[in-house]
């Protein structure tokens, strides 16, 4: 029921009818004028997504498995748990190597967070957090400290010393502070600065001595759920994976998200860099695993079969980038031909989901880690 | 009451452009072709694929997982 010649029409409603009738005429007003210019914009938006999609399809001539048909097919694949690293307690969440391609720092759902020695299998260095969850670690460059974090809202950096008598909790840096859980960390090129993400729906970069945040990174619409850097050579970018079905790419000096990609039907639980640091895979809910040209600035393939209907957990590259492998919920680890778009390998051996996975870095091997309370090392 | 409204309204209102402005550059961002970008794709599996230890293997004594020396630690 219209009041006034500009008041809004029935499809938006006035914003509150208890107050006035003067007080309500001129909110109408500013509001008329406001759900214009909001309306207009959203109008602007939608068409601009469109451009968006008309522009992409322009340049989609060909699919990946298409060009790749002239590619000898791969050989058979002899795959096997080669260690077995036992001692956590609890669901293992998190794993990373450090660059010395031995080293092995995983977490843990009941809070501890061990350093292992993946040639001998044998622990090096054990703290047990004062949260539990701990979904986030990762290995510092030089080798010489672990980051890690969860349900406690922190990223904390522990140096690690050979000294029996020390305390490795005693030296503890707080350094990330999120208003939810942290999903994921990195170390950027050096053991200056972290990268984290956060169920809070940012990421943001951090100085590891000071603590102070250094650039944050909005625009995910839900929980960020992981994060890759690109290579080194590739420049200063990273992805993000989260709830809201998106992959985001990001510029780490601006702040400023570059591309976004938003195809999985469900959570993304793992992204990571191609690595030529031209494409990035992704893990999702959705059971498929994707991969993303960033110069195409589309989806180029999808890996992903109707008998796979558990959510992947993590994926990551093998050195030359043609093998894919995917932890999954239903406990097992599929292997893509990246270019053909098939799978090549199914491992078995987990006891539970696969929430973590990560190839060595020399690719001579790739560590997972389980529900099962247990890492294995395959190669 | 009014000023919370008018603060909402703002807000979503920032928010709208922002949005407008990053779909314009994400919009007009240069591309390449998905032939040309499975292209350097596959190149760069070509060029690597020779020192994947995981699809052409290394001899196993290179391979430190794969050879069967056991490792000991002096305690």
């Amino acid at each position: 029921r219209r009041e006034h010649p500009w008041e809004p029409g029935p499809q938006t409603p006035p914003p509150c009818l208890s107050l006035p009738a003067s007080c309500r005429a001129k909110m109408a007003t500013e509001g008329l004028h406001e759900n214009e210019t909001l309306a207009s914009l959203k109008g602007e938006a939608e068409s601009l997504k469109g451009r968006l999609e008309e522009e992409r399809a322009k340049l989609h001539d060909v699919e990946l498995h298409q060009v790749a048909e002239r590619v000898e097919a791969l050989g058979q694949f002899v795959m096997k748990t080669r260690r077995t690293l036992k001692g956590h307690g609890n669901k293992v969440l998190c794993m990373d190597w450090c660059k010395d391609k031995r080293r092995i720092v995983s977490s843990s759902q009941d809070g501890k967070v061990i350093v292992w020695d993946s040639f001998t299998t044998n622990k090096e260095h054990a703290v047990t957090m004062p949260c539990t969850w701990v979904m986030a670690c990762a290995y510092a460059p030089s080798g010489c400290a672990i980051a890690c974090g969860g349900l406690d809202n922190k990223c904390s950096v522990y140096p690690l010393t050979f000294d029996k008598n020390e305390n490795m909790a005693a030296k503890k840096k707080s350094v990330a502070m999120h208003t939810n859980y942290l999903s994921a960390c990195s170390f950027t090129n050096s053991d200056m600065q972290i990268l984290t993400a956060s169920g809070d729906g940012t990421c943001a970069l951090w100085d590891v001595e000071s603590g102070q945040l250094l650039q944050s990174f909005h625009g995910h619409g839900a929980d960020v759920l992981c994060l890759d850097l690109a290579p080194s050579e590739t420049g200063n970018t990273f992805v993000s994976g989260g709830c809201d079905k998106k992959a985001m790419v990001w510029d780490m000096r601006s702040g400023q998200c570059i591309q976004s990609f938003e195809t999985h039907e469900s959570d993304i639980n793992s992204v990571r860099y191609y690595p030529s640091g031209d494409a990035f895979a992704s893990g999702s809910d959705d059971a498929t695993c994707r991969l993303y040209d960033l110069r195409a600035d589309r989806e180029v393939a999808i890996y992903s079969k109707e008998s796979i209907i558990f959510g992947a957990s993590s994926v990551d590259f093998s050195l030359s980038g043609r093998l894919l492998f995917g932890g999954y919920n239903d406990y097992t680890i599929n292997v893509w031909d990246v270019l053909k778009g098939s799978r090549v390998s199914i491992l078995f051996g987990h006891e539970n989901r696969v929430s973590t996975l990560r190839v060595s870095p020399d690719g001579t091997a790739f560590c997972s880690g389980s529900w099962d309370h247990t890492l294995r090392i395959w190669a | 009451m009014k000023e919370i409204m008018s603060n909402n309204n703002t807000t979503n209102i920032s928010q709208a452009r922002k949005a407008v402005e990053q779909l314009k550059m994400e919009a007009y961002m240069d591309r390449i072709k998905v032939s040309k970008a499975a292209a350097d794709l596959l190149a760069y599996c070509d060029a690597h694929i020779g020192e994947d230890p995981l699809i052409i293997p290394v001899p196993a004594s290179e391979n430190p997982f794969r050879e069967k020396k056991f490792f000991c630690t002096i305690l």
